[in-house]
């Protein structure tokens, strides 16, 4: 499903070169519940950033599904990052002034799919993590966890081969964020979606089928 | 595809910001506001300026003795004149006339009065038509009466006569009797000789007898065929020939109404300048203001890009704001320019009218200031690195 290669990253900070990933290979297979788990510093926010196809790795190789990634095409990329990959951030990130439901159905529209559709398809994720209450609320009138719910359809709304979930109980008391944990479990579960978990919480990581130790930029277990 | 979806987006985000989204509004509706208003003055101007030869009939002609040929002081004879129709069918009336001017002195206070000798035929062709008495006829031949302009009229009420019509006046070194007052003419254009507002006029045949210089060097003429050429050659030839090799100059009122809107071609394109600079202006506001729109919703923009959306999609997102704010400037402005030129029309009390060019200008305008002014905010959108956007 996804293959890293030996994927380094670095960046320069004034006159010097700071490298956060060192040599990277990690595969996920279809229907996986992942963790990446590291303390803060450790390269697990640029790892999924390259794995979410925001940035671009310094050497190494990336393959999704049957893709190999060369970064030299915009287009290619945005189409790859609609229909792969489903984010959820920390910070929720919801469009404050859409409401519940044209935030679900934002990945849709750069589809390019008819007004139509998107409401009905939104509808039915929303459903699926159990918003349809609040489907007119804008984000401000709903709760943290309310809020990654509708997040969480966001990401599954385009059918992506695989959710990429960013310290995703980060913001949320223990109590909301294992309803999120929960929740995650139920649709790997139940509908086999691939999800990759990245936390600094061994708790969290703990409820997931595989977990994969990131530390100074390697893999460590 | 997504453009109805970013329309809907864009007046939701310009709503939002309303304090901004005004500010760059008002510079929007004034830019497009004055070139409306201004394009739409000039074809007011244009439109008022040709009426005039509405009025009077574009088969006149107005002929003058060639001051640069011939250096003599000789003027057209009157009868050569009066013989012209009989030469040609395309002659159909003429109209001489002289003028002199004068100061009327009255209890100490100077006017200044052209006092003129004209014919019968000169009231028609000229569309001339009193308030007050009558008009003078081929029967006051050689007498002292005389009909004044409407301006002459209110000045020397203003000085305190009472008594204009059958009133004795000493216009020149002559006294006349004024038998008639004429209706007040509009300023400029058009091929009536200028001047006859201040008039004091008389019948051609005394004003001969009685005005310092009586050369006749211009006379009016209203002519059957609207191909000028041939008219003014016919002319040429009649007075080079004919008469006494006087060379004329023959002005229709084509050739004048072409010369005329060429002016006022170069006078509408100049207030459209005087516009466009306050529409610049305005279109820099836009700028400034989208360019803080994508500041403000970096984040935005790196969800959008998380989500799927390529550059094309942020750039187009963020032109369609520009230009719908700029659309919607764009109307209110076209209404401020339609009102600005009713108040001008009304006071001015010239004939109002919309131009519809002016309105397809304006709505093309705003468009262009959009596109144009929303391009580089939108670029500098479209090129944000999403991580960076999402990382704020």
């Amino acid at each position: 499903m996804l293959r890293l290669t030996d994927i380094h990253k670095s960046y320069r900070v004034g006159p010097t070169t700071v490298d956060v990933l060192k040599g990277i290979s990690l595969m996920v297979e279809q229907g996986e519940l992942l963790s990446i788990i590291g303390p803060s510093g450790s390269g697990k926010s640029t790892l999924m950033n390259i794995m979410g196809l925001l940035e671009q790795p310094s050497a190494g190789t990336y393959t999704v599904g049957e893709t190999k990634i060369t970064y030299d095409d915009d287009r290619t990329l945005s189409s790859l990052r609609n229909r792969m990959i489903g984010f959820v951030f920390q910070q929720y990130h919801l469009l404050p002034r859409l409401t519940a439901i044209d935030n679900v159905g934002l990945p849709l529209i750069y589809r390019g799919i008819d007004e139509k559709e998107i409401a009905e398809r939104s509808t039915e994720y929303i459903k699926k993590v159990e918003m349809q209450e609040r489907s007119h609320h804008k984000p401000m009138e709903l709760s943290g966890g309310q809020q990654q719910r509708i997040a969480i359809a966001r990401a599954l709304v385009g059918s992506p081969a695989i959710i990429l979930a960013d310290e995703p109980t980060g913001a949320l008391d223990t109590h909301t964020g294992q309803e999120i944990m929960n929740l995650f479990k139920r649709l790997n579960e139940e509908e086999g979606i691939t999800i990759v978990v990245i936390t600094h919480d061994p708790k969290i990581a703990a409820q997931c089928k595989r977990k994969v130790e990131l530390r100074d930029g390697i893999i460590t277990g | 595809m997504i453009i109805k979806a970013n329309i809907k987006e864009a007046l939701k985000s310009l709503i939002t910001a309303k304090q901004r989204t005004i500010l760059a509004l008002i510079g929007i509706v004034i830019g497009i506001g004055s070139v409306i208003g201004m394009v739409s003055i000039g074809t007011i101007v244009q439109n008022e300026a040709l009426k005039q030869f509405r009025d009077m009939g574009i088969d006149i002609v107005s002929v003058t003795k060639d001051y640069e040929d011939q250096g003599g002081d000789k003027g057209f004879s009157i009868d050569d004149i009066y013989s012209l129709p009989d030469y040609s069918p395309l002659i159909k009336k003429v109209a001489p006339y002289i003028i002199s001017s004068t100061q009327y002195s009255y209890m100490g206070q100077d006017l200044y009065i052209e006092l003129m000798g004209v014919d019968e035929s000169f009231f028609d062709l000229n569309k001339l038509y009193v308030r007050e008495g009558r008009l003078l006829s081929d029967l006051d031949r050689d007498r002292f009466f005389c009909v004044i302009g409407a301006e002459t009229a209110d000045m020397l009420r203003r000085v305190g006569i009472r008594k204009l019509i059958g009133g004795q006046f000493l216009f020149g070194d002559r006294i006349y009797t004024v038998v008639g007052i004429l209706k007040d003419l509009p300023e400029g254009g058009g091929m009536r000789p200028s001047g006859i507002n201040r008039s004091a006029i008389t019948h051609i045949s005394t004003a001969l007898r009685a005005f310092t210089t009586n050369d006749i060097t211009t006379f009016m003429a209203r002519v059957n065929t609207q191909d000028s050429k041939t008219v003014k050659d016919v002319i040429e030839n009649y007075f080079n020939k004919k008469a006494r090799g006087l060379r004329v100059r023959v002005r229709t009122a084509e050739e004048l109404i072409t010369q005329m809107q060429k002016q006022m071609q170069l006078f509408t394109l100049l207030l459209g300048a005087i516009g466009s600079i306050a529409l610049i202006v305005g279109g820099i506001g836009v700028m400034n203001v989208m360019l803080i729109s994508v500041t403000e919703r970096r984040k935005e923009i790196g969800i959008r890009r998380a989500l799927g959306a390529q550059r094309n999609d942020i750039e187009t997102q963020f032109i369609i704001e520009s230009v719908t704010l700029c659309f919607v400037g764009g109307i209110i402005g076209i209404i401020m320019g339609i009102v600005i030129s009713y108040v001008f029309a009304h006071f001015s009390k010239w004939e109002f009218l919309i131009s519809q060019s002016a309105i397809v200008l304006g709505f093309g305008v705003a468009t262009a200031v959009g596109v144009f002014f929303g391009y580089y905010p939108a670029r500098s959108a479209s090129r944000l690195d999403p991580a960076t956007a999402l990382r704020e």
